[in-house]
C-alpha cells in the first residue's frame, strides 16, 4: 500500500477549470477560471477536431508549512471536441485576472444569412 | 546465471486491487474543490484560501479569479483576518445563449484566525493572475529567538 501511494503522488494531478460556454457576436465563447496560471504556463492547441486547454500552476512544496490548504494542488487541464462548424483560423485566446476567454469563430457559412431577392 | 523468481509481496493479496480501487474512488471525492471548512458567514460562493507560516510572516492565498481589485476588501483585528467581496455578474445582454454555466457570482466573505498577532502596519497584499497573496508579518515578540549564552570558565 504505502508503496503505491509513493507512485500516485509524483504524477501530476489536473482538474478542469470551472467553464462557462455561450454565444457571443458570431463567436461561441469559452471561459474558464484559472486563478494561479500566467500567460507563460498556458498551452492551448488544437489538434485534429481536439481542443486542448492546459494551465500549469506552481505545484505544491513539500517543505512548505501549511496551516491551511483547499486550493487545489495541480494543473488545469480540458479537451473539448470542435465540430465542422468553428472556424479554425478564427480562435481568439485572452488572459485576464485568472479569467481565460477563448473566442471561437462560427464559420461564416453556418451563420444565419438572408437571401437576395432579384425582381426580374 | 541463476534465475530468480520474480515475486511481488502483493502480488497474492487477493484485495490490493480492492484497495486501489478504493483509493482511485477517494480521490474522486477530493476533485470537489470547494472548500469544506466554512464558517457562518461564509457564502457558498467562498473562494479556496491556502495558509502558509513561514518564520517570520504569514502568507495567505486566496483564488479570486475575474474579481476586480476594487471589488475585494481585506481587513484585519489583532489576529482575525476577514477577507470580503464581491463577483460581479458580466454584462447579459450582450449573450446570446449559454450553453452552459459552471462560474457562480455574488458577494462572499472569509474569516480566518492566525495563530499569533501580526503587524498590521506592514501588510502586503498582492493580486495576479486571480491569487490574491496577502503578507503577514508576525510581530517581533512572537519571532523565533535564538538567545546566545555566554559562556565562561571557571576558575
Amino acid at each position: 500500500m504505502a508503496e503505491r501511494k509513493e507512485i500516485t503522488t509524483r504524477v501530476k494531478r489536473t482538474v478542469q477549470a470551472y467553464c462557462d460556454v455561450y454565444e457571443e457576436e458570431g463567436n461561441i465563447v469559452l471561459r474558464l477560471e484559472m486563478p494561479g496560471v500566467s500567460k507563460e504556463n498556458l498551452d492551448i492547441k488544437i489538434e485534429a477536431n481536439e481542443l486542448t486547454i492546459h494551465g500549469g500552476r506552481k505545484s505544491m512544496d513539500e517543505k512548505t508549512n501549511y496551516l491551511m490548504k483547499e486550493i487545489y494542488d495541480g494543473d488545469f487541464m480540458q479537451k473539448y471536441v470542435l465540430d465542422e462548424t468553428i472556424d479554425r483560423n478564427k480562435i481568439h485566446a485572452a488572459l485576464e485576472k485568472g479569467v481565460l476567454t477563448l473566442k471561437l469563430g462560427i464559420k461564416d457559412s453556418e451563420k444565419p444569412r438572408k437571401i437576395q431577392v432579384v425582381e426580374k | 546465471m541463476a534465475i530468480i523468481k520474480w515475486k511481488r509481496d502483493d502480488l497474492y493479496n487477493p484485495w490490493s486491487e480492492l484497495d486501489r480501487l478504493q483509493d482511485e474512488i477517494n480521490d474522486l471525492f477530493d476533485l470537489d474543490r470547494l472548500p469544506s471548512t466554512s464558517g457562518l458567514f461564509d457564502r457558498p460562493v467562498s473562494p479556496a484560501i491556502d495558509i502558509v507560516e513561514n518564520a517570520d510572516a504569514f502568507e495567505v492565498l486566496c483564488e479570486l479569479p475575474g474579481i476586480d481589485l476594487k471589488d475585494i476588501n481585506v481587513s484585519i483585528t489583532s489576529n482575525v483576518l476577514t477577507i470580503k467581496g464581491v463577483k460581479k455578474v458580466e454584462k447579459e445582454e450582450k449573450k446570446e445563449k449559454y450553453y452552459r454555466k459552471e462560474s457562480r457570482s455574488g458577494s462572499f466573505q472569509r474569516t480566518l484566525s492566525l495563530p499569533t498577532a501580526v503587524d498590521a502596519e506592514k501588510i502586503a497584499a498582492e493580486l495576479k493572475n486571480g491569487i490574491l497573496t496577502i503578507t503577514l508579518p508576525k510581530r517581533e515578540e512572537e519571532k523565533p529567538k535564538q538567545i546566545t549564552v555566554n559562556l565562561k570558565e571557571g576558575k
